[in-house]
């Protein structure tokens, strides 16, 4: 193929640039070295993938199930800075430091590290270096959990490869991406980590909540890649820095145009 | 939007291109735009959830403005090969950034709009895409 011009190669640049929504959603196929025997360890970063609206950012994704009456109520109280309803300042949680939550912290744009214990798997993020426990040890869900940013889980092994993880307990002044869907204190999640080959992790996620949505919530189907030359860095969310940065440069790109910033 | 096609106007600044998909999704900003601004640093916050540089651009009646730019956390940064010390006061630089839509002095640039980067005096540049990733 001849390029002629540099619009044509600008063109070809940015088609070839574009990641294919079909095929970063897709589950990968088994084409590395093997995948060890129950063995998540390591740092793991998700495949981007084309969203399919922009209330999918740090979110699940999928098909949006129907909400209940008390979920639309939050939900229009929710201000984003993301998203159809979006508009500058607006009142998520993070804005002002307050924990990201789960899954939301899944799909913030960082890697996380699984390590293994004997009784339970760890789940750390970058973010606020969150530790997420996932108890292994064959405990069930507390049938009333009091409510936790980060909720509470167990694993178990479904096979060799297949690692599942059922949560609830979550408090419900997080969001489900950034968005501003909410849930309740009694969401379920139901996630499934296949360990497909050493370097690929097919993901999947179910959300349960009653008080929420009418129907199950079934997340787009996600690749976790392995990044051996990554490490999680202690991201701490500074709630003063957080306000200086708001300060300086939120607060002045939230201005009315025409408006003059304070002094 | 008046003071915003001013600062356009100046030789400095110069539509790099349009139309680009972003996926930042921070409303403040014009994610679809790529604006070419020189100037020198006068502050590197390296700081979470979201470092920024600040500079000093001239504009086209020679009046100095301070523009501040949101990028990413020390993390994404540091996987991008930067550090804390990747820019300093008085350093001459060029950025590629999404301006604010209302026309303040303030922008974005970083691994959620690609085609952002920084620019040194000497050619050399430090863009926000992860080396880590194999």
């Amino acid at each position: 193929m001849r390029i002629d011009s540099p619009g044509a190669l600008s063109t070809l640049v940015l088609i070839l640039l574009i990641p294919s929504g079909a095929n970063a959603q897709a589950p990968s196929k088994d084409t590395g070295a093997p995948a060890p025997r129950r063995d998540l360890s390591g740092v793991w970063g998700m495949q981007p993938a084309r969203e399919a609206s922009e209330d999918d950012k740090q979110s699940p994704g999928g098909e949006i199930p129907s909400m209940t009456a008390w979920a639309k109520a939050r939900f229009d109280l929710q201000k984003p800075g993301y998203g159809k309803r979006a508009a500058p300042g607006g009142n998520d949680p993070i804005l002002q430091c307050d924990p990201m939550g789960y899954p939301r912290i899944l799909y913030f744009p960082a890697p996380f590290e699984f390590a293994q214990l004997s009784n339970r798997v760890l789940q750390m993020f970058e973010r606020d270096h969150v530790v997420r426990e996932i108890w292994t040890d064959g405990r069930a869900l507390p049938a009333d959990p009091d409510p936790l940013w980060y909720g509470y889980s167990v694993g178990k092994w479904l096979d060799d490869t297949t690692f599942v993880v059922e949560s609830t307990g979550y408090d419900d002044r997080t969001w489900l991406g950034a968005a501003g869907f909410a849930h309740s204190e009694t969401m379920h999640l139901e996630e499934r980590y296949q360990r497909v080959d050493r370097d690929t992790i097919n993901f999947t996620l179910k959300i349960d909540d009653p008080q929420a949505y009418t129907k199950t919530w079934v997340a787009l189907p996600r690749v976790f890649k392995l990044r051996p030359r990554a490490e999680i860095r202690q991201g701490y969310c500074v709630a003063s820095e957080e306000q200086a940065f708001t300060r300086r440069i939120r607060e002045p790109g939230a201005l009315k145009t025409g408006t003059a910033p304070k002094k | 939007m008046k003071k915003f096609a001013r600062l356009c106007a100046l030789p400095a600044l110069l539509l790099y291109a349009c139309a680009l998909f972003a996926h930042h999704g921070n409303t403040a900003y014009d994610e679809t735009a790529r604006v070419r601004i020189k100037g020198v640093v006068t502050e590197f916050i390296w700081t979470n959830p979201h470092s920024q540089i600040f500079l000093d651009v001239k504009d086209s009646s020679g009046k100095v403005v301070n523009w501040g730019v949101e990028t990413n956390s020390p993390g994404i940064l540091t996987r991008a090969g930067w550090t804390r010390r990747s820019l300093k006061a008085g350093d001459e630089i060029t950025i590629i950034l999404c301006p604010a839509k209302n026309g303040q002095p303030v922008a974005y640039a970083g691994s959620g709009d690609p085609g952002t980067k920084v620019i040194f005096a000497d050619g050399r540049e430090l863009a926000f895409v992860d080396k880590t990733v194999p």
